[in-house]
């Protein structure tokens, strides 16, 4: 039904989709966003002297670690529903996807495992020193970020089921969900390296 | 009356009314959400207006006794928030929904849903700001000066009383108590959030729904600017974002970003908010700039002097305009080479605006004159825009403006490139582009009344500044003692400030009586350039009813006329069949078109932020997160509703 | 959709063998990390770090978002932003003194 392409009136004068052209045109927006809250965090982390414990005193690397390598696995589930819809295997699409999800909700349990050690046992709060706080907005938007990623992929797969099948031409396309996906990957690849590697 | 797809498609039947208020709160068609645009933006335009007056009544001689300090704080501050942020800003949002696809040779944006969506969020946000004056508090201000030891401010001054830039740390929690300067950090980040979304949308509708043959380097100037515009939005949005996030959260969550008391920084909230706010000047004068470059060419039946330069400088002051920032912090403490670094890059970009300037000149020059009331806004934009745009250079040398920043002489530089530039722009526009909306004209007597008062009332407002600053007024100051000598010149400025209000009330009679006996318009009354002239007026609802063929730029000037060997205009023998033809295939189109279908979503979604953000400030009262969760689950039901839902239902056609 | 993408794509099994070069990345990473810890100049490292972080993001970049495989035009969008994000924040950075003090 959506998937009547109008042809008459739509043609694309760059030659790119326009979903998948405005996909990448807020992206490269998000940049300056997450481009902000490094900054701040980049500005604040040498600022000592206030209340202790500051978040580089108190990272496990080993464990977010694990939680990053468990966010770049996502992001090959994520390319392999990609490549599964493009074939119109909509089961394995399904299951990708679903696999994505997983991922992504392991990740976050992470990352609230990580803010709650800080928090109860470190003594360390939001409001505890500016690094701090750097830290958990920073943190907290990519989460933030992450979980929005999860219930669009969910969505996804509620579709698919209640459609029974996806195309690449409905409203919210995988294809695009893919794009946010992995461009929050790639935005925790540079935060574990300026925040959590380099002290 | 169309048949729905299959049912499983939508939870809700989709709204169906062509009329009614109905239609209005369900619309995706670009030219209606462009009035509802030009309508609220106008409302608060005579918002701002009020507050100005209000001011310039305390301002008009020594020791004012009109508002209190308390009062004053706000009033400035709502006057320039509502100007920028709810009067400009979505005037050219107006503008650009209504003329966008027009301009371009397309039936709508490239999301229509979307574009709603970022009207009601507008509106609601627009709502929910001046909401503070019913429902903020200011709380017991710190080393405060409330007259008899009030602890709160009287209903005129609780409201946002930060200044529409905010520093930090004094609307900050330690300095700043109550609720108001929540509403502004909030409805802000809502108003903010409703232009980044306009923005992707217009990029993408400019760079992929053009018409065949309109290349990028035929699009109307206008076009041009909305595109630069976008950009600027796209990417300075963001920064705010964060800023005000970080403002919200030091407020509500005890971070301590700003609170200098405990590491935080006063200054990275200059940087932030600079870093957003220069570029969102240029934001709000380009696309009057593009309109200029419009009606200049139609008005002086000649060419727009050098499009490429045109264009090109249009660009690159969007892109300089990334890099001056901190020339409103010379005085904050930065280090003399970045002074000297920040002062050169602003004389930088005096030259694409001087490039424009005289693109103008040349478009002119030679060219045969009608003085009609678009003309005599444009030249009135570029007189006035030159005096502000030359002040404004006096700024960028660093140790002038120290003397000058924070007087009045500031405030005269940039009221004459807002007011003088973009306002004056805006009526140019209105004046030139009414037809199309109504399919009448505007009076010319009327509209000449209106400009020779606003002329003479503005620069009798905005003029005695200039040298009031450098006698030392100070800004954002809430009264002044009789031992300056500022009284005679502050009087001047109120009286020029009541002109400008009385040439309001005849713009506003002359739209009105325009609207329902203005002379009929006809096909191309202007005998114009742009192919937005090439359809019926009133435009019809599908807009065109052929797509349009391009072959050059300003081809619906050629469509009429060919030039003769010294270059000037000779009308075609068939210019008159042309028009009637077009005028026919306008109003009759021989196909079926398919245009989106209304819906429900966008307005939804846009009302969950009023939600949002009351639930945001008030989360420790007992209501206020479940009214936070209720906000939250509406947006995300909206929007999946949204996603479930096909742009447009099978079978939905439009025929004349 | 479909028909705008020109060139082949990578196949699942390349997509798997990316994968594992990212991970390797991550591991050698996390092996800096403490390399740096027991002593090694950080000179070295953090360079290093970020090349590796650069080298990364490029690849999910142009493997996964298949930025290899489009049109020009998307791949200017996410580098306008990008280096404009980078440069621009750089000099705000810089007003702050916070990268002579990374340096130093």
């Amino acid at each position: 039904m959506s998937d009547v392409a109008h042809e008459e009136h739509v043609h694309e004068s760059t030659g790119v989709e326009t979903r998948k052209l405005a996909m990448w045109v807020f992206l490269s927006s998000e940049f300056m966003f997450f481009g902000a809250l490094i900054t701040n965090y980049l500005l604040f982390k040498g600022r000592v002297g206030y209340t202790a414990p500051y978040p580089a005193e108190i990272f496990d690397i080993p464990f977010t670690s694990v939680s990053s390598f468990v966010l770049l696995m996502s992001s090959l589930t994520m390319v392999l529903a990609d490549h599964a819809i493009h074939r119109d295997d909509q089961r394995s699409t399904r299951t990708w996807l679903i696999a994505t999800a997983l991922l992504g909700m392991v990740f976050l349990a992470g990352q609230a495992y990580e803010f709650t050690t800080f928090v109860v046992d470190e003594g360390m709060k939001i409001s505890t020193n500016p690094a701090a706080s750097a830290f958990f907005t920073l943190t907290g938007f990519h989460g933030t970020h992450v979980l929005v990623g999860v219930i669009m992929l969910l969505t996804l797969v509620g579709i698919s089921f209640r459609k029974g099948r996806l195309s690449t031409a409905t409203g919210l396309n995988l294809e695009n969900v893919a794009l946010y996906w992995h461009f929050v990957d790639i935005i925790w690849i540079v935060i574990f390296t300026v925040v959590y590697l380099i002290k | 009356m169309a048949t729905p797809a299959s049912p499983a498609s939508t939870i809700f039947r989709r709204p169906r009314q062509t009329s009614g208020w109905m239609s209005w709160i369900t619309t995706v068609d670009h030219k209606k959400i462009g009035i509802m645009y030009g309508y609220s933006a106008f409302i608060f335009f005579i918002l701002g207006g009020l507050e100005a007056l209000i001011l310039r009544l305390q301002l008009a001689g020594p020791d004012g006794t009109v508002l209190d300090a308390a009062e004053y704080n706000a009033m400035f501050t709502m006057h320039g928030t509502t100007m920028v942020f709810l009067f400009v800003m979505p005037v050219g949002a107006a503008f650009f929904n209504y003329l966008l696809p027009l301009m371009i040779g397309a039936r709508d944006v490239a999301f229509p849903r979307m574009n709603a969506l970022s009207f009601w969020i507008f509106i609601f946000g627009g709502i929910f700001l001046y909401s503070s004056f019913l429902f903020g508090t200011t709380g017991p201000p710190s080393g405060g000066n409330l007259p008899g030891g009030a602890t709160d401010a009287s209903w005129l001054g609780s409201t946002i009383n930060g200044g529409w830039f905010m520093y930090q740390p004094n609307a900050g929690p330690r300095f700043s108590t109550g609720t108001v300067l929540d509403y502004g950090a909030i409805g802000l980040q809502i108003l903010g959030l409703a232009s980044l979304i306009s923005a992707v949308n217009f990029i993408a509708t400019i760079l992929n729904m053009r018409a065949k043959g309109m290349k990028l380097l035929r699009m109307p100037v206008f076009i041009w600017m909305t595109l630069v515009v976008a950009f600027l939005l796209l990417f300075s949005l963001p920064i705010i974002a964060v800023a005000l996030f970080m403002v919200t959260f030091d407020r509500q969550l005890g971070t301590l970003f700003f609170d200098t008391f405990q590491g935080g920084d006063a200054v990275l909230w200059q940087h932030l908010f600079w870093l957003f706010g220069h570029p969102e000047v240029y934001i709000l004068i380009l696309p009057a700039m593009g309109i200029v470059s419009e009606t200049l060419p139609v008005f002086s039946r000649k060419p727009l002097f050098g499009y490429p330069a045109v264009v090109f400088a249009g660009a690159a002051i969007g892109f300089l305009g990334f890099g001056v920032w901190a020339h409103h912090m010379f005085s904050s403490g930065i280090t003399p080479v970045a002074q000297a670094a920040f002062g050169l890059a602003t004389m930088t970009i005096a030259v694409p605006t001087g490039i424009k300037i005289f693109n103008w000149l040349g478009t002119m020059w030679m060219g045969k004159i009608k003085f009609t009331t678009p003309m005599l806004f444009s030249l009135g934009f570029v007189a006035l825009f030159v005096i502000g745009g030359l002040s404004g250079v006096t700024h960028s040398i660093v140790p002038a403006d120290w003397q000058q920043t924070d007087t009045y002489y500031i405030v005269a530089h940039f009221h004459y490139v807002l007011f003088g530039g973009a306002i004056f722009g805006i009526f140019a526009g209105l004046y030139y582009w009414f037809p199309k909306l109504t399919g009448r004209m505007m009076s010319e007597k009327l509209g000449k009344l209106h400009f020779w008062l606003m002329f003479i009332g503005m620069n009798l407002t905005f003029g005695p500044m200039h040298w009031l600053g450098l006698q030392g007024m100070v800004r954002r100051t809430w009264k002044y003692p009789a031992e300056y000598n500022f009284g005679t010149w502050n009087m001047v400025v109120t009286v020029g400030a009541f002109i400008i209000a009385s040439s309001i009330l005849v713009f506003m009679l002359n739209w009105t009586k325009s609207k329902r006996r203005g002379v009929e318009a006809g096909m191309d009354p202007w005998d114009a350039r742009t192919i937005e002239w090439s359809i019926p007026n009133p435009t019809p609802e599908w807009n065109f009813g052929v797509n349009p063929d391009v072959h050059s730029l300003d081809d619906w000037w050629h469509r009429k006329y060919d030039e003769d060997e010294d270059g000037r205009p000779v009308r075609r023998p068939d210019a008159d069949s042309t028009i009637a033809q077009f005028h026919d295939q306008g109003v009759n189109p021989p196909a079926p078109i398919h245009l989106p279908t209304p819906s429900y979503f966008p307005f939804f979604a846009g009302a969950s932020f009023l939600a949002v953000g009351y639930g945001v400030i008030y989360h420790t009262r007992g209501w206020g997160l479940p009214l936070l969760i209720f906000g939250v689950v509406l947006l995300l039901s909206s929007l999946i509703g949204w996603s479930l839902e096909p742009l447009e239902e099978e079978h939905e056609e439009v025929h004349a | 959709m479909a028909g705008a993408q020109t060139k082949a794509h990578p196949s699942p099994k390349q997509y798997v063998q990316i994968a594992v070069l990212l991970a390797v990345l991550t591991a050698v990473e996390v092996a800096l990390y403490y390399i740096e810890e027991a002593g090694v100049s950080e000179i070295v490292v953090y360079p290093t770090l970020i090349i590796l972080a650069i080298l990364k993001f490029v690849i999910v970049v142009a493997f996964y978002m298949h930025t290899r495989y489009e049109k020009g035009i998307i791949s200017r969008f996410f580098t306008v932003g990008f280096v404009g994000a980078l440069m621009l924040y750089t000099v705000v950075l810089g007003t702050f003194g916070v990268l002579s003090a990374i340096g130093g």
